[in-house]
């Protein structure tokens, strides 16, 4: 499976099978996908579940568990038409907000909270473009999420270049049990504009630019005294390059992504992968991601509530600190033959406020750890 | 500030794209980028786990792609 290069098999004396399982990725719901070097109509329909087991920790204390379990389908129709729909489900439990929050630190309750979310996806596909059209909704006890998104991806005759525009809107309702949110609402518009470009037989190229406005309730309600502006932009760039060592048999995956955010937590990202192929139809990427961003400029160091002003935005949400991160991956998988795959995969997460890119991290805080795994399977029909 | 961050990421872009030649390639000859290494994005719901996280746990996201609707995670 696989998101964009659906349609470079289509050309090509790729095997029917693989080209099917190429074509299942044309687009992620919930995420508008990465298109590759062109597009075609998928031949064949692919469902896929995936378990999710998350949890998160700082020293000496354990914080949050999410239980996660989703489904993913697509499936041509019509000739002409593709739908695709997921719906994923999340069981949480533990202590998290981290600092100074109402719900785990001062009075013990500690959070359990449950999320649904779904979303559906139709895509025409004409020749030499496709347009898309979807509709999200995510539903928590304490938050309701209701969105759309329209999508445009135009290729080149030679299907070495795709170019895709899309726009998703979303207006968010907060009500939390304890009133702190009452009624309170969340508009966000996302744009992006992206290319993609097969660079030579064994490289292709693509490089996303989002841009998010949002205005509405962005305050955490949940920590005592936070205070967040009532509009926030994100200009995210991201830039990944694909490569394959055909000596090898193995393919390096690169990435960078630059954040500029109005709130000033701009961030950097830097991102590794190898996926090399291995007897009997196994396969194993090992993956290596560097994080590092800058603090918000309401956010406040420890100790709480140092710098508070009854009127200004302010937080101590160490999610808005200045710190680096690193994760370290491995994903085992297999193609069992017959349409059918699975993938276990184990990722390692950390943030150290000194791991920040030159230094000058936020002082006083915990480092953060977390560690992921994810089994699924998969089958193309 | 804004210009050296700019000339980072720029500096960063054509060191990624330098990292191949630019030799487009003819209809017959994309078997390596047909294979499901060369995708972005291949497994859905593993990018949709993934940013999901970083997303609840990192100060702002960004550039995977849109139109997954708001939570209350972050």
């Amino acid at each position: 499976m696989a998101s964009a290069a659906a349609a470079v098999a289509a050309t090509d004396r790729t095997a029917p099978r693989v080209r099917a399982l190429l074509a299942a990725a044309l687009a992620l719901p919930g995420i508008v996908p990465a298109p590759a070097a062109a597009q075609t109509m998928p031949d064949a329909g692919f469902i896929q579940f995936k378990y999710l087991d998350y949890r998160d920790w700082q020293p000496g204390a354990r914080r949050m568990r999410v239980e996660n379990p989703g489904f993913y389908v697509m499936s041509p129709f019509a000739e002409a038409w593709v739908v695709e729909g997921a719906l994923v489900y999340d069981g949480m439990s533990g202590a998290s907000p981290m600092w100074h929050d109402t719900l785990s630190g001062a009075s013990g309750e500690g959070i359990h909270d449950r999320r649904a979310a779904g979303d559906v996806k139709l895509t025409r596909y004409f020749d030499g473009f496709s347009v898309g059209a979807g509709v999200a909704y995510s539903h928590e006890n304490d938050y309701i999420s209701r969105g759309g998104s329209v999508d445009l991806r135009v290729w080149t005759a030679d299907k070495n270049t795709t170019y895709t525009f899309s726009y998703a809107g979303a207006a968010d309702r907060i009500d939390t049990p304890d009133g702190a949110a009452n009624h309170e609402r969340k508009y966000v518009n996302d744009f992006l504009v992206g290319v993609t470009q097969a660079l030579s037989q064994t490289a292709i190229v693509q490089s996303n630019l989002t841009y998010t406005r949002g205005h509405g309730y962005f305050d955490d309600p949940y920590k005592t005294f936070d205070s967040r502006p009532d509009n926030r932009r994100v200009l995210a760039w991201l830039t990944r390059l694909n490569r394959h060592f055909p000596d090898h048999h193995g393919t390096l995956q690169l990435a960078y992504r630059y954040i500029d955010d109005s709130w000033d937590a701009n961030s950097h990202m830097v991102e590794a992968a190898w996926v090399q192929p291995l007897p009997h139809a196994f396969s194993v990427r090992p993956n290596l991601r560097y994080y590092t961003q800058r603090a918000a400029y309401f956010y406040f160091d420890p100790p709480f509530p140092t710098g508070l002003v009854f009127g200004q935005p302010y937080t101590a949400d160490t999610r808005l600190s200045a710190f680096g991160a690193f994760t370290l991956g491995l994903l085992l998988a297999k193609d069992f033959g017959g349409g059918w795959s699975g993938d276990l995969k184990v990722e390692y997460y950390r943030q150290k406020s000194d791991w920040r890119a030159g230094g000058n991290g936020s002082p006083d805080i915990l480092p953060f750890s977390a560690r992921w795994i994810q089994v699924g399977v998969g089958k193309t029909f | 500030m804004r210009r050296t961050r700019l000339a980072v990421s720029l500096a960063l872009l054509v060191l990624l794209s330098g990292c191949a030649s630019f030799a487009p390639p003819q209809p017959w000859e994309k078997q390596y980028l047909a294979t499901p290494a060369m995708q972005f994005d291949a497994d859905k719901l593993d990018v949709r786990n993934t940013q999901h996280i970083y997303y609840s746990k990192e100060g702002a996201a960004g550039g995977y792609g849109i139109g997954g609707g708001g939570c209350g995670c972050n």
